[in-house]
Order: C-alpha cells, then sequence, then structure tokens
C-alpha cells in the first residue's frame, strides 16, 4: 500500500510579525510619554556643576514657575494661596516637613519676586529646605 | 523488484523576508530621528528660613553674605558680597577661598526683587562646585 504524502506545516508569519511591531511601537511610545512629566515651556538655566539627579523621590512635589510669573504643579496653574494649602496639605499627610522634597522649577528668565511667592508659601507651610531645578547638560 | 520513489516536494520551507527587513529598517530610522538626546538635570539644594522663626541664631563662624542684583541686559551677573561689588569670576574666587578653609559656614544669599532666577542659579552653581552646603536664600525686601 502506498503511503500517503505528508502535508507540510505552514504557517503565514506576516500578521504575527506586524503584532509585535505595532507592540514595541506602542511601549515605545507610551515609556517616552511616561518619562516627559517636566513642563517642556520652563528654560531651566544651566548649572554644570550641581549635583545630578539620579533617582526620582515619588514624594517630591515639583513646582513650575514660568516666565510669566505664574505657578503651576504638574501643569495645572494655581494661586499662592492655593499653593500654601497644597503643601500644608501635603506636610499635615506626611507628618514631617523635611519628608516633603521640593523641587522648584524657575525659568531662567523669571524675576526673583516670581520666585519669592513660591518659596514663601513654602516656608508658611514649614518646609524650609527647597531644591532648585537646573539643566547640568543640555540634550540636544 | 518495486522501485524506491523519491518525493519530488520535499524541498525545506522558504520565508520571504524582504518585507519585515523593509519594515525593520524603516523603523530604525524613524526611531534614530525621532529619539532626543535626554537632558541631564540637576538639584540645587538651599535653606529657605522661615519668616516666622525670628531667633536666628549665631553661626558658629562669621556668615558670608553675597545680595544678588538686578543686571542690565548683557551682563553676566551683579553680586555684592559682604559689601564689596563683585562679577561672577570674582565671586567664585572668593568663594573657592572660603571653600578651603570652612566648607560649612553659612552663606546667605540675599536676592533683588528684580534680579532673575538665573542670576541666583549660577550662584547655587559655583557654591555646588566648590561643596559649600549650609546656603540660605533670602528675598531682599528692597529693589
Amino acid at each position: 500500500m502506498r503511503k500517503q504524502e505528508e502535508p507540510y506545516l505552514t504557517g503565514n508569519l506576516t500578521a504575527m510579525i506586524d503584532v509585535v511591531f505595532q507592540l514595541i511601537i506602542f511601549f515605545v511610545c507610551a515609556i517616552s510619554m511616561q518619562n516627559n512629566t517636566n513642563d517642556d515651556s520652563i528654560t531651566l538655566a544651566l548649572a554644570p556643576d550641581g549635583k545630578e539627579v539620579r533617582d526620582k523621590d515619588p514624594r517630591e512635589v515639583k513646582i513650575d514657575v514660568h516666565k510669566d510669573g505664574s505657578v503651576s504643579i504638574a501643569s495645572q496653574p494655581m494661586s499662592i494661596a492655593l499653593l500654601e494649602d497644597i503643601l500644608r496639605k501635603t506636610v499635615a499627610d506626611c507628618g514631617n516637613p523635611d519628608a516633603v522634597p521640593i523641587i522648584l522649577r524657575g525659568d531662567e528668565s523669571v524675576l526673583h519676586e516670581k520666585i519669592q511667592g513660591a518659596l514663601d508659601a513654602c516656608s508658611k507651610a514649614g518646609i524650609v529646605k527647597v531644591k532648585f531645578a537646573a539643566l547640568k547638560e543640555k540634550g540636544g | 523488484m518495486a522501485r524506491k520513489r523519491y518525493r519530488a516536494d520535499n524541498h525545506p520551507g522558504e520565508l520571504n523576508l524582504t518585507a519585515m527587513i523593509d519594515v525593520a529598517f524603516q523603523l530604525l530610522s524613524f526611531f534614530l530621528l525621532a529619539i532626543k538626546p535626554v537632558d541631564v538635570y540637576a538639584n540645587l539644594d538651599a535653606f529657605r528660613p522661615s519668616p516666622e522663626k525670628t531667633n536666628v541664631s549665631t553661626p558658629s563662624s562669621p556668615m558670608i553674605t553675597i545680595m544678588v542684583l538686578p543686571m542690565n541686559p548683557g551682563e553676566s551677573g551683579v553680586y555684592v558680597m559682604n559689601d564689596t561689588p563683585m562679577t561672577t569670576p570674582q565671586v567664585e574666587a572668593k568663594l573657592k577661598r572660603y571653600a578651603d578653609t570652612d566648607p560649612t559656614q553659612t552663606i546667605l544669599i540675599m536676592c533683588a526683587k528684580r534680579s532673575t532666577h538665573q542670576q541666583l542659579v549660577v550662584l547655587l552653581d559655583k557654591c555646588a562646585k566648590y561643596k559649600l552646603t549650609n546656603i540660605s536664600v533670602v528675598s531682599s525686601a528692597g529693589i
């Protein structure tokens, strides 16, 4: 009896490769969006000798002071009074003002009187230690 | 005698990789063009004395006071260190000398209202360069 010829097992990989590339693109875009939490409208002053930021503290509060003097946290504009309330509440939640890391991101051209408002809000909330954000090395 | 038959269609399967390589190169060139070099950030530590605390304890070593004055366009920076007007390189030289003596001594930076934030950052950067850590930033009432 003649043995029946075995058919080759073939598979079309095109669809799978398409999906793999789609997933790669999705994750690359998602990661870059996650990293870009800083407000790009603020031009930070250069500080080539400053201590490089390596680890991010999840508790840190970034206060942005824009060129026009407006203050915002996480792109949410707010008044100095509201900023003070938020900082007071954050300090109350943490229990210790020193445990609240404050990063003040001021535009290089903004006048100190605009920065002063944010600094005073920190002081009134009991926070005496402030970090000023600067650019150590410009990427491109 | 039975003749042995060879199967004519017994050849290995082939996968056309041309399209996949095309797409891979397209993606590679896209990402090479799209990726922007990352900025490296620095944090400059400073203390902000509380306005409610009026009883300031006397520091063990004399305090260095640096005033940051408003500058005109084109100027590099105007500072007054212990009542002596100075440029940025002069301030840097003085800070180096102070750091060699005692890096823990208190530096009080008084910023004028009309001075720019960049001037303050430049000064804090110079302090960081010479490992001066005890820095307080206050705002001056005038100007």
